[in-house]
C-alpha cells in the first residue's frame, strides 16, 4: 500500500522524530487515538513502509472477543520475535519475568525498534498491566512504543484510562487523528471524479466512510458508514454474501481452510470480495478492510442466524485436526452461539489460565458467563465457579459482583454442609461488607466465621478468620482488640507453619500496637515485612511498608519514617503496584510538610492527585497537605481542596481523617483572620476525639482553640511541645519542636514570646514561604499586644499593667463598647457563665466597682485607648 | 487554565537589556515555563523596575514557583484573577 495519505505529514514527522529519539536511545511511547475508520492503522502502515529498511518493526493486535485471549499482543509479537520469548511464554508462569524478557528482547538490537500495539481499547487486563509496565520503562531502551485505541469506544469507567493517565509525560506522546479537513475530502472526490460537498456533510471528514462511499458506484452518499459499506457490497453474488457473512463472525480474521471447510467451494466467492476490494487477502486467511465493514456485516444478521453461524463456526474448530484454536476463541463463539455445553466446558478453564496471567477482568467475566449456564452442574462444582467470581471480581473492585457471588457460594456450602467451606465463605463476607462501608454486617460475619470454624479441628481457615478479626479492630483503632485476636491467629499459624498468615497476623498486632509509639509493634511490623520480603508476599510487603512508614510519620519519628517510605515507594513502583505506592506517597508528602520541605510536599501530593481515579482514602492526606502548603504560602486555591477533603473525611466517618482537616480548616480560618470561623472548626473536629484519638492530632486542635482564647480544659496525655504550650512556657514548646524536627511549630511557639523570640519566628517562616503566617502575626504585632496569650502561671500577664488576661481584656473591651453579658458571650462565643466569671475578674483587678468604673480605669492605666481601637493581641 | 497575578521584588532592579542578550533570556524563560505548562502572558513593571506584576497562565501555584525557581526569579505572592471591565457590565 503505497497510497498517499492526506494531511498526515506532520503525524509522520512526529513519529519520525520519535523514532530517531529511540535509535539514540531513549525510547519513546506514543499514543494514537481517533474515531473509528480515523486512519490510524493506514498512518501507522505507512510508516512502516517508510521505514522499514531503518528499524525493526512489530505488530501486536488486540481482538474485540467475548473476552480476549490474555496477553495476546504480546504472544503475537513474541512468534514474530525469534529466540527466547517463545519458550518463556510456554513455560514461565512468573508475570514480572514474562514483561522484563520481553522489554529486554524488543531492545536487542543494533537498530531500532518500533513495538505497535492497534486497538487496546480492546485489551485485556494483563496486557493493560503490560502497557504501563512498558510505557514506563520503554526510556531506557532503543524502542518507540507506538499504542493505537479508539477514543470513541472508551466511556469514563473503561479500565484504559488508568493507565494512560498513568504513563510519565516526559516520554509518552500522545497523537490525536483528526477527521479530513473539506479541502482533502474535494480532492479525493475529484480523483474518483465525484462532487465534494455533499460528502464532506455526510462523511464529516472519516477517511474510511469518504474511501467506502467513493468505492461504490452509488450515485448519491449514503447517510451512514453503514449503509455506504452494505452499498458497496450490494453487487456481490449470493455466494460472496455466504462467504461475507461467516467472515463477519469471525474477529480479526477468517482462515481459509475455516471457510472452505464450512461453504461449499467458495474458492471463487472468495476471489469476488477480495477484488471488490471489501476482503482482503491475509496469510491463509482473509479480513475484512476495516473492523467497521466487519461490523456493518454482522448488523445485518438476525439473532438466531448469528448464532447459527458462531455454532456452525465452533464445530469447525473443535472438529479441526489441525491447530488448536485458542480457548479465548473458541469461548467467544460458544457464547454467542449460546451453546452452554460447550461454554461450560471451555470457560472455566479460561477462567484460570486468564487468572494466573493476571487478566482478572477477563476471568471475571468468563466465570460469569459459565455461571450463567452451571445449573446443569453439581452443586459442589457450582459453588466453586461462584468462588472463582467472587475472588476475581474483588480483585477488580467489583465489590458487589464478589458479595453476591460469594453469598450465593455460602448458601450452597451450608446444605452441603461443608463446615470450612463455609467458614472461609463467611470470612470473605466480613472483608467485602467492610470495603461496601457495612460496618455491622463486617462484624457479624466475622464473628460467625469464627463461630464455625472452631467447631472443627484447627485450620488455616480458623487462623485467617482470626486474623481478618484482628483486622476489624486494628482499623477502628482498637488496640486491645486487636492483640487479642491477632495473637490468636499468630499462635495458630506458627502451629501450622503458614507463613502467609503470620505474616498478616503480625502486621495486624504491630500496627495496632505501633500506633501508640509501643516498640513491640513496631518489632512485629518489622517482623511482618521480613517475611513477606523473603517469601515473595508482595501484598503484604506493601502494606507493612505502609504501616511502618505512616505509623512513624504519626509519631514524627521522621528520620525512621523516610527510610520506610523510601524503601517502600521503590518497592511498589518496581512492581506496578499504584494503590500502595500512592498511598505511601500522601504519607510521605506529609511527611515532608512537617519537617518544613514544602516544595517537595506540594509537588509529591500533586503527584498523588493527578492519579487517575484513586481512592477518596488515598486523596484524603493529599488533599490536605497540598491546601496545608498553600494556606500557610498564602496562595491560591487552598479552600477548594479543604471543601472536598472535609465531604471526603466526613464520608469515611473517621476520626483519624477528619481530625487533620479540622486543624487544616482552623488554621485557614485564623489566617484569614476570621477568629469565630477557627474555633467553630476546631471545635467540631474536637467533639468527635475519644480515648483512641491520636494525641498529635488532639494538640494540634486543642492549639487552636487556645490559640483563639477559648480551650477547654486540657487533656491528659498530650505530647510533650503542646504540653508546654499550653502552660504558657513557650521557649520549652520551641526546644521541643526543634528536637522533633518541626521547624513551623517552633515558629509558631517562638512568636509567643519576647521580641528576639519573634524575630527568630519570622525568620524561620520566611525561610519555609510562610507568608500568610508571617503577615498574620506582623498585624498582630503592629496592633501592639499585651505579652503573653495564655491563661496560664503569672509571668506571662506581667508585662501587662492591669495583669489582665487576654481573655480578661477582651470581655473589657467589649463591656467598653456597650455590650452585656449576653452579647459578649455570644460574641466570644463562651457561656454567659464564663462572661461573669471574667467581668468580676476585670472588676477585681482594676479595682473598679462597677463596669463604667472599669472601663475609666482602663483608659486612665492606658489598657485600652480611646482611638483606634486595642493595644492587644487575639 | 487559572489566571495568575504575580508579584515579584527586584531589590537591584530588573534589567532585560534590548538586545540579543536581552531576547535570548527572554526565550529561555518562556522555554522553562514550557516545562511546567507555564505561559508568561505579559508583565506591568514599577518606574524604578523594583517591582514587577506579572500575569501568567498555569495549572497551579506550585507550577508558578517551580518555573520561577528555574528562571531564578523572586515570588513575593500569588494571586488567582479573572478579568474585569468597564465593559463587563453591560
Amino acid at each position: 500500500m503505497s497510497a498517499h495519505l492526506l494531511e498526515r505529514d506532520l503525524f509522520l514527522e512526529n513519529l519520525a522524530g520519535l523514532l530517531e529519539e529511540a535509535a539514540r536511545g531513549t525510547g519513546r511511547c506514543v499514543l494514537i487515538s481517533g474515531e473509528a475508520g480515523i486512519g490510524k492503522s493506514a498512518l501507522i502502515e505507512c510508516f512502516s513502509e517508510l521505514h522499514g529498511g531503518s528499524a525493526r518493526f512489530y505488530l501486536g493486535r488486540c481482538e474485540a472477543l467475548f473476552t480476549p485471549r490474555p496477553l495476546g499482543p504480546l504472544h503475537d509479537i513474541a512468534q514474530q520475535l525469534h529466540g527466547r520469548m517463545r519458550e518463556l511464554l510456554e513455560h514461565e508462569a512468573d508475570r514480572a519475568a514474562i514483561f522484563s524478557t520481553f522489554l529486554d528482547a524488543l531492545g536487542d538490537s543494533p537498530i531500532p525498534t518500533v513495538a505497535i500495539i492497534e486497538d487496546v481499547h480492546w485489551a485485556d487486563e494483563a496486557t493493560l498491566d503490560l502497557l504501563k509496565f512498558l510505557g514506563r520503562r520503554v526510556q531506557h531502551v532503543p524502542v518507540l512504543l507506538i499504542i493505537t485505541y479508539r477514543d470513541d469506544e472508551i466511556g469514563p469507567d473503561h479500565p484504559l484510562w488508568f493507565v494512560l493517565g498513568d504513563l510519565p509525560s516526559r516520554t509518552t506522546r500522545r497523537l490525536h487523528l483528526p477527521p479530513l479537513s473539506r479541502d482533502a475530502v474535494a480532492a479525493l472526490a475529484r480523483g474518483a471524479h465525484r462532487t465534494g460537498n455533499d460528502l464532506y456533510k455526510v462523511t464529516a471528514g472519516n477517511p474510511f466512510f469518504v474511501t467506502e462511499v467513493l468505492a461504490s458506484d452509488e450515485e448519491g452518499v449514503p447517510e451512514t458508514i453503514r449503509d455506504a459499506v452494505l452499498a458497496r457490497i450490494a453487487r456481490i453474488s449470493p455466494q460472496g454474501h455466504d462467504v461475507l457473512e461467516l467472515a463477519s463472525v469471525v474477529p480479526a480474521r477468517t482462515d481459509l481452510w475455516l471457510l472452505k471447510t464450512i461453504l461449499p467451494e467458495p474458492s471463487s466467492a472468495i476471489e469476488e470480495c477480495i477484488r471488490a476490494g471489501i476482503l482482503r487477502p491475509e496469510l491463509d486467511a482473509v479480513a475484512f478492510r476495516h473492523e467497521l465493514a466487519r461490523q456493518a456485516v454482522e448488523s445485518t444478521l438476525p439473532p438466531f442466524r448469528l448464532r447459527e453461524l458462531h455454532a456452525e463456526v465452533l464445530r469447525a474448530l473443535l472438529d479441526n485436526g489441525g491447530e488448536p484454536a485458542t480457548v479465548a476463541r473458541l469461548v467467544h463463539h460458544a457464547a454467542l452461539a449460546g451453546d452452554g455445553a460447550a461454554v461450560l466446558r471451555f470457560a472455566p478453564d479460561a477462567a484460570r489460565q486468564a487468572a494466573q496471567q493476571g487478566a482478572h477482568r477477563e476471568a471475571a467475566i468468563l466465570y460469569g458467563i459459565a455461571l450463567r449456564y452451571a445449573e446443569v452442574l453439581p452443586q459442589a462444582q457450582r459453588a466453586e465457579l461462584l468462588e472463582g467470581r467472587a475472588y476475581e471480581c474483588y480483585l477488580t473492585s467489583q465489590l458487589e459482583g464478589a458479595a453476591e457471588a460469594r453469598a450465593a457460594a455460602l448458601s450452597i456450602w451450608r446444605e452441603l454442609g461443608e463446615g470450612d467451606k463455609v467458614g472461609r465463605s463467611l470470612r470473605w463476607l466480613s472483608r467485602l461488607s467492610w470495603f461496601l462501608a457495612d460496618k455491622a454486617a463486617a462484624e457479624r460475619y466475622a464473628a460467625e466465621a469464627v463461630a464455625t470454624l472452631e467447631a472443627l479441628p484447627p485450620s488455616r481457615e480458623l487462623a485467617m478468620a482470626y486474623s481478618n478479626l484482628a483486622q476489624l479492630r486494628m482499623l477502628e483503632e482498637n488496640v486491645s482488640g486487636a492483640a487479642h485476636w491477632g495473637m490468636r491467629a499468630l499462635d495458630l499459624a506458627e502451629s501450622l507453619g503458614d507463613d502467609e498468615i503470620i505474616a498478616h497476623a503480625l502486621n495486624n498486632v504491630g500496627a495496632a500496637q505501633f500506633t501508640y509509639g509501643d516498640e513491640d509493634g513496631y518489632r512485629r511490623l518489622e517482623a511482618s515485612l521480613h517475611i513477606a520480603l523473603e517469601r515473595g508476599f508482595e501484598e503484604h510487603a506493601a502494606r507493612a511498608f505502609t504501616n511502618l512508614g505512616s505509623g512513624a510519620v504519626k509519631l514524627r519519628q521522621y528520620a525512621r519514617a523516610s527510610r520506610y517510605l523510601d524503601d517502600g515507594i521503590s518497592y511498589c513502583a518496581e512492581r506496578d503496584l499504584d494503590s500502595w505506592r500512592l498511598y505511601m506517597a500522601g504519607w510521605r508528602a506529609r511527611l515532608r510538610l512537617e519537617v518544613g520541605d514544602w516544595a517537595g510536599a506540594a509537588d509529591e501530593a500533586a503527584e498523588v492527585l493527578a492519579g487517575y481515579r484513586v481512592s477518596p482514602v488515598i486523596r484524603i492526606p493529599a488533599l490536605v497537605v497540598l491546601a496545608w502548603v498553600r494556606l500557610r504560602r498564602g496562595d491560591p486555591g487552598s479552600q477548594p481542596l479543604l471543601d472536598e477533603v472535609r465531604e471526603l473525611a466526613l464520608k469515611t466517618g473517621e476520626p483519624q481523617r477528619i481530625l487533620p482537616v479540622a486543624a487544616a480548616r482552623a488554621e485557614a480560618a485564623w489566617l484569614r483572620g476570621d477568629r469565630a470561623a477557627c474555633q467553630a472548626e476546631a471545635r467540631a473536629g474536637y467533639e468527635l476525639a475519644s480515648t483512641d484519638t491520636d494525641s498529635w492530632d488532639l494538640g494540634q486542635l486543642h492549639y487552636w482553640l487556645w490559640k483563639t482564647g477559648d480551650p477547654p480544659d486540657m487533656p491528659l496525655g498530650l505530647p510533650e511541645p503542646y504540653i508546654f504550650q499550653f502552660t504558657g512556657d513557650w521557649r520549652a514548646a520551641a526546644a521541643a519542636w526543634v528536637r522533633i524536627g518541626c521547624p513551623y511549630e517552633q515558629a509558631l511557639a517562638l512568636a509567643e514570646g519576647d521580641a528576639k523570640a519573634r524575630r527568630s519566628a519570622l525568620a524561620i517562616f520566611d525561610r519555609l514561604g510562610a507568608r500568610a503566617t508571617s503577615e498574620r502575626l506582623q498585624q498582630q504585632q503592629g496592633a501592639g499586644h499585651v505579652h503573653g496569650n495564655s491563661r496560664g502561671p503569672r509571668p506571662s500577664t506581667r508585662g501587662n499593667p492591669a495583669g489582665l488576661t487576654n481573655q480578661q481584656l477582651e470581655v473589657l473591651l467589649l463591656m467598653a463598647g456597650g455590650l452585656h453579658n449576653a452579647e459578649i458571650a455570644a460574641t466570644l462565643h463562651v457561656s454567659p457563665k464564663t462572661v461573669e466569671h471574667h467581668v468580676s475578674a476585670v472588676l477585681a483587678k482594676l479595682n473598679a466597682r462597677s463596669r463604667a468604673q472599669a472601663v475609666t480605669q482602663a483608659h486612665n492605666m492606658g489598657v485600652i485607648s480611646k482611638i483606634g481601637g486595642p493595644r492587644r493581641q487575639i | 487554565m487559572p489566571r495568575y497575578l504575580v508579584e515579584r521584588t527586584f531589590t537591584e532592579g530588573l534589567q532585560i537589556p534590548v538586545n540579543d542578550t536581552g531576547a535570548a533570556v527572554c526565550r529561555s524563560v518562556v522555554s522553562n515555563n514550557a516545562e511546567e505548562l507555564v505561559t508568561w502572558v505579559h508583565s506591568y513593571v514599577n518606574e524604578d523596575k523594583t517591582k514587577t506584576f506579572c500575569i501568567y497562565d498555569g495549572p497551579s501555584p506550585e507550577a508558578i514557583r517551580r518555573a520561577a525557581g528555574r528562571n531564578n526569579l523572586p515570588v513575593d505572592s500569588i494571586t488567582e484573577v479573572r478579568v474585569l471591565d468597564p465593559y463587563f457590565y453591560k
